[in-house]
């Protein structure tokens, strides 16, 4: 039943290829700052598309130890690793257990983790609770207190829930024990959420800026979000200062647009591939937890 | 309990002790695994919460939890005759408030709009890139918003330049605090949000449009009749799961965001406790803070019990 194309369907793409477009500009705009040649930058010349594209402010930015970018970076990777590998692990395996009706206080446990889910305990007893278990300084705190979301693990349970009981039934005559019946039967079938709670503690980890300006105040271990507050919006007033390589002109604009854009890329980088679990994750999250 | 270990061959077996036993002889793999979790809850959520009695303390980061004063209400009082604790909570609920009011429907027009589009390639391509901008941080987005908004240099600014305007320090200016943060809400959300309509809409069943069709409705009339009624279960339970979240700020942004110069309209709760325990001069307040972010906590927990009853009742889905 296709009609003809009329008015309404060619506004109707126009406003959406504008709202599609409004989307990625601020940071196509960045990006095109960070590629463009200092001195068109000073004279006001780049309104929007680069002028002198040239690679060398996230060469200098990076490379520059004063600004501590490639340190953020390289500790903001080791964290999101380890803590993403430490979530998967704990979310899963918590969901797994909490799935079984032989466990008798699996309603008590789940219970208690919606409700310090939902009571939130502020800021200072949190401080106050992991600079007592050793947090202060520790990278560890990237990684372990925040492995368990109670979120992901309402949506690991309600998927590991809607698995067919005949799966497992077969594997208890053979006389599978739980820990084969976890490795060899469900991991297998629950890739896909695996993969979404992966993507999602990964995500989260990443960007995490609160929870490192908290607890890690060592430069060595400042994560990636914390360099790039501090160089652009100098929350500790580390500045850029003009310079000029390779008869290039550095300023405090395009040194800035390059750090966001460094921050910001591993996401970019891997969100073509994995916006499919992206997209499934709200969708299991919004039936029923 | 009395115990009656004459007959354990009838069942129910006896003692408590005993069926711990078989119960953990038979599933102690399940508890192995089970370990982990339970420390962590323990340790990392209800501890922190426990840490909460310190709103009734004059605690001292040396003393400790157990050799602090107790002070009962006296930090209560004090936020009550505190004139500053006003301006905070109403800057927390008008943000609130506009988060709801200006950010709720947009996603649910563009999953509508989005709904309309014949072309394949644009409805995919435009619905991939709407939803980017939630998966990156907020020191990004503000980092953006600033540079985007410098005085100088800025975007924006060269353009009102352009036209003969004066430039405009946005990110110092408390009228345009709460505009930003808006926007960047809706920024980062709305593509998000909209996942949830879209599929709502994709579940809908075929032969309802072609029945409105039979009943003369046009691409609005069946927009009205068919389609919104479809996803009224979503919009509604959307709704009152975020008006239960109404004092979640987005905290990172809000700090992110926060200056002196736009303190007027940009401190909320969530950043005076921040401020209070991470950034003053001597020593900080944490007891008072804890107590202010209390009462938050007690009002934001109420709020997302009833939401999750209302939601169960008039859109039979649960939160949790």
């Amino acid at each position: 039943m296709r009609r003809r194309i009329g008015a309404f369907d060619i506004i109707n793409t126009l406003i959406l290829s504008i709202v599609g477009l409004v989307c990625i500009v601020p940071f196509l705009y960045t990006f095109f700052i960070a590629i463009s040649d200092g001195k068109f930058l000073i004279r006001g010349d780049v309104s929007f598309f680069p002028k002198g594209v040239n690679l060398q402010s996230f060469i200098y930015v990076f490379t520059n130890p004063r600004f501590d970018i490639m340190t953020g970076v390289r500790n903001s990777a080791i964290y999101t690793i380890l803590g993403t590998i430490v979530s998967v692990l704990l979310t899963y395996s918590t969901a797994y257990v909490l799935t079984r009706p032989r466990i008798k206080c699996r309603y008590l446990i789940m219970s208690l983790f919606v409700l310090t889910w939902v009571f939130d305990a502020g800021m200072i007893p949190r401080y106050i609770a992991y600079s007592s278990l050793g947090f202060i300084d520790n990278i560890w705190v990237m990684i372990i207190p925040d492995a368990i979301n109670t979120q992901y693990l309402i949506i690991t349970k309600a998927y590991l829930e809607g698995m067919p009981k005949e799966l497992e039934e077969a594997a208890i005559v053979d006389g599978a024990n739980d820990f084969s019946i976890l490795s060899k039967i469900f991991i297998p079938v629950t890739k896909p959420i695996i993969a979404t709670i992966a993507l999602f503690n990964g995500v989260a980890i990443w960007n995490q800026y609160l929870v490192p300006q908290m607890f890690l105040k060592t430069k060595e271990l400042k994560t990636i979000q914390q360099v790039l507050a501090n160089v652009t919006i100098g929350t500790e007033g580390t500045t850029f200062a003009n310079t000029i390589i390779n008869g290039i002109s550095l300023n405090q604009q395009n040194m800035k647009a390059a750090a966001i854009i460094i921050a910001m890329l591993p996401i970019v980088i891997a969100y073509p591939f994995v916006q499919k679990y992206f997209r499934n994750g709200i969708l299991i999250g919004s039936v029923k937890g | 309990m009395k115990r009656k270990n004459n007959d354990t061959r009838l069942l129910p077996p006896a003692g408590l002790g005993e069926r711990l036993r078989r119960d953990v002889l038979l599933n102690w793999r399940l508890y192995v695994l089970l370990l982990p979790g339970v420390v962590s809850l323990v340790l990392f959520k209800l501890f922190p919460v426990a840490g909460m009695v310190i709103a009734f303390q004059d605690f001292s980061a040396f003393r400790g939890i157990t050799g602090s004063t107790w002070v009962g209400l006296e930090n209560f009082q004090r936020m009550f005759t505190d004139k500053y604790m006003l301006t905070l909570i109403s800057n927390t609920v008008i943000i609130a408030i506009l988060s709801i009011v200006c950010v709720f429907p947009i996603p649910i027009i563009f999953a509508l709009l989005l709904n309309e589009e014949r072309s394949r390639v644009v409805k995919n391509s435009v619905q991939s890139l709407s939803f980017l901008p939630y998966f990156i941080s907020s020191a990004v987005m503000v980092s953006i918003l600033a540079t985007m908004l410098n005085p100088s240099t800025g975007i924006v600014n060269v353009i009102i330049r352009h036209f003969g305007g004066d430039a405009v320090n946005f990110m110092a200016r408390p009228e345009w605090f709460r505009p930003l943060y808006i926007l960047l809400q809706i920024w980062q959300t709305f593509g998000y949000n909209a996942i949830i309509y879209i599929a709502g809409i994709t579940a809908i069943n075929p032969e309802l449009y072609e029945a409105a069709e039979v009943d003369g409705c046009q691409r609005w009339g069946k927009m009205i009749h068919v389609t919104i009624p479809g996803i009224s279960t979503s919009i509604i339970t959307m709704l009152i799961i975020s008006i239960g979240q109404i004092f979640t700020v987005q905290t990172e942004r809000i700090i992110l965001m926060y200056n002196p110069s736009n303190a007027a309209t940009s401190d909320v709760i969530q950043s005076y406790v921040y401020r209070i325990a991470f950034q003053s001069l001597g020593f900080p307040d944490y007891s008072y803070g804890t107590a202010v972010n209390l009462v938050k906590s007690v009002l934001a927990f109420i709020l997302v019990i009833i939401a999750n009853k209302l939601a169960d009742r008039f859109a039979e889905t649960r939160v949790f």
